[in-house]
């Protein structure tokens, strides 16, 4: 990790229940996420798998998204019953998707009792102009996000966890590259910046003042964040992860791949050793098929998930 | 990091195969400062990531981060790390210190764990039960009181009368004390759906100056569990009394919250003050 996340929880006596301590327990379990891996599982047998895996928590989705591409039509949340059958299947951390703005759908995960939501592109969004309210929620969030004004109007809106969002279901890693590279680019420029600089940039990239001034300031943004869309390989995931995000999800890669456990452990082993081209080198033997993959570059504009999300 | 370029007094390690780790880095900074402004010695410390074993060799204490203890478990298991956790926590003896996975992996026992089980280093003669308060929408805050850093040895913790803000994120407490015996805790393995660490004695040489007593209880969190929903588990805790979620047995230090996610050093300060005393031989607990 490029950057270290300077620890911003409470101390002192703050009040129980109080806003700002919710927030604190939310992105609290996003940092013990960090240097992870977090995989799409559709049932509980995957589920299990990607724990013994060494994932350090699930996304629980009806399709992976290179099946939603492949398939069509619309993509909702997923059925509560096949969520809680992979809740009961393993001890760590379950996400779950809902649609862009549909709040409704979040109300039903939080009462199912999942970890955290994942309002995501990867789902045909449900409204066209608004996000989910995502302070109101007990249960915390997670967002995607294609560069720093698009990180920031999530986290104002309460998301306590941001992934870049790359292009699901390719597993074609040059979108998540972009991604992650923008943002950077875009922190690096604002925290060259002046007050009144930062003011317009706000304006330019759509974001609240305040929060551009906090990430200017830290050189990160100011939650943890992971990145998405199109990592396949170990090598993938530390490329990402060389490029200064936290963890990483993988969707597609590996249960679309020749061998799921074994590439899952790879990549697993591949985060935690991101810097250390030996282990690379090692764990990335001998893994059967990658998934065969979209070249991004071929795909039309209106193919492309990432789009989502305003 | 040690300052220029010295040999560090004191090397500590922080395991970094997954989780919070750099959060106690920054920690352990802050606390180094604050040991440093205080006493008249100054002591060269190094904050070192440890995610190898001969990364884990350099350090004379270690800290286990939260995050999730089955990734760490098993990515310590394929990194050929566990045998020399082992060996540092419970051979060697030296001052390791577990927060919520950490205090997971330090226990000797531990149930619910995944199906197949998982791995522990052990240490401490306590049994834990992971996720004892359900899933994140119960996690919380809660202001401790916490004896031993008012006792602190007389040191002037500038806010020493001040509860502790302790953050508990799905978060593990210690069900139960377990008697000291040589050898694994057969007893404990006989227990439905707990797993327990392997035993490994401690070094000859070592035991000389180590004395392993009765495990210590250093925090409780009051009525919490009073309000649980899941009867089965109330059943088995006298609640009223109470949760262990702060344990201490000779080198081994555990609590089930995160220290590391409060902006407060003051639990930093404290361990760091004990890790000194121990390297320098003063008497061990």
């Amino acid at each position: 990790m490029a950057t270290e996340l300077p620890i911003n929880g409470g101390s002192g006596i703050a009040q129980n229940g109080s806003p700002e301590s919710s927030f604190t327990v939310k992105t609290g379990l996003a940092r013990m996420l960090k240097g992870g891996v977090i995989m799409d599982v559709v049932n509980a047998e995957q589920a299990k798998i990607a724990e013994e895996a060494g994932a350090c928590a699930v996304m629980a989705l009806e399709r992976v998204p290179a099946d939603i591409r492949a398939q069509g039509g619309v993509a909702r949340m997923s059925d509560p019953k096949m969520i809680k059958e992979i809740m009961a299947a393993v001890t760590i951390p379950v996400m779950a998707k809902a649609r862009i703005g549909h709040f409704v759908e979040c109300q039903i995960l939080e009462a199912i009792g999942v970890d955290y939501i994942d309002e995501s592109e990867v789902l045909t969004p449900a409204d066209h102009a608004h996000h989910v309210e995502k302070h109101n929620f007990g249960v915390p969030f997670v967002c995607g996000c294609r560069n720093l004004g698009e990180a920031l109007r999530r986290i104002s809106e309460g998301a306590a966890m941001i992934r870049t969002k790359g292009e699901a279901g390719t597993g074609d890693v040059i979108e998540a590259v972009r991604h992650m590279r923008t943002v950077n680019a875009e922190i690096a420029k604002a925290s060259a910046m002046s007050d009144a600089e930062l003011r317009i940039f706000a304006k330019e990239i759509g974001a609240p003042f305040e929060l551009l001034k906090e990430t200017a300031k830290l050189g990160r943004l100011p939650v943890v964040n992971f990145a998405a869309g199109g990592v396949a390989t170990p090598a993938d995931a530390a490329l990402m992860m060389q490029l200064g995000c936290d963890g990483v999800f993988v969707g597609s890669g590996i249960f679309k791949s020749g061998d799921a456990a074994k590439r899952a452990k790879a990549i697993v082993q591949a985060v935690t050793h991101y810097k250390d081209p030996k282990v690379l080198a090692a764990v990335s033997e001998d893994l059967g098929e990658a998934m065969v993959g979209l070249n991004v570059g071929l795909m039309d504009a209106k193919d492309k998930m990432q789009g989502r999300g305003w | 990091m040690a300052s220029g370029g010295q040999k560090a007094d004191v090397t500590v390690g922080v395991l970094a195969l997954q989780g919070a780790f750099s959060e106690h880095v920054q920690l352990l900074r802050q606390a180094a400062q604050i040991l440093d402004s205080k006493d008249a010695v100054k002591r060269h410390w190094a904050f070192l990531e440890v995610r190898t074993p001969a990364e884990l060799a350099s350090c004379d204490a270690l800290i286990i981060p939260g995050g999730e203890s089955t990734t760490m478990s098993l990515v310590a298991q394929r990194s050929q790390m566990l045998e020399p956790l082992r060996d540092f926590v419970k051979v060697l003896r030296k001052p390791t210190w577990g927060t919520c996975a950490g205090l997971i992996l330090l226990a000797e026992s531990a149930n619910r764990t995944k199906q197949g089980g998982q791995e522990l280093i052990g240490g401490l003669d306590v049994r834990v039960n992971r996720n004892h308060f359900g899933r994140q929408i119960e996690s919380f805050q809660a202001n401790l009181d916490l004896p031993f850093l008012k006792q602190a040895d007389g040191k002037d913790f500038d806010t020493t009368q001040q509860p502790f803000r302790a953050i508990f994120i799905r978060a593990p407490i210690v069900e139960k004390l377990l008697p000291r015996v040589a050898g694994p805790q057969e007893g404990e393995a006989k227990v439905e759906g707990t797993v327990v660490a392997p035993s490994r004695p401690i070094d000859e040489q070592v035991a000389k100056s180590v004395k392993l007593g009765d495990v210590e209880v250093m925090g409780i969190l009051p009525g919490r569990s009073a309000a649980l929903k899941d009867d089965a588990t109330k059943e088995k805790l006298d609640a009223e009394a109470g949760d262990i979620i702060a344990v201490r047995q000779a080198n081994v230090f555990g609590t089930s919250f995160h220290p590391e996610l409060t902006g407060d050093p003051r639990i930093h300060v404290w361990w760091l003050e004990q890790v000194r005393q121990w390297t320098e031989g003063a008497v061990h607990p």
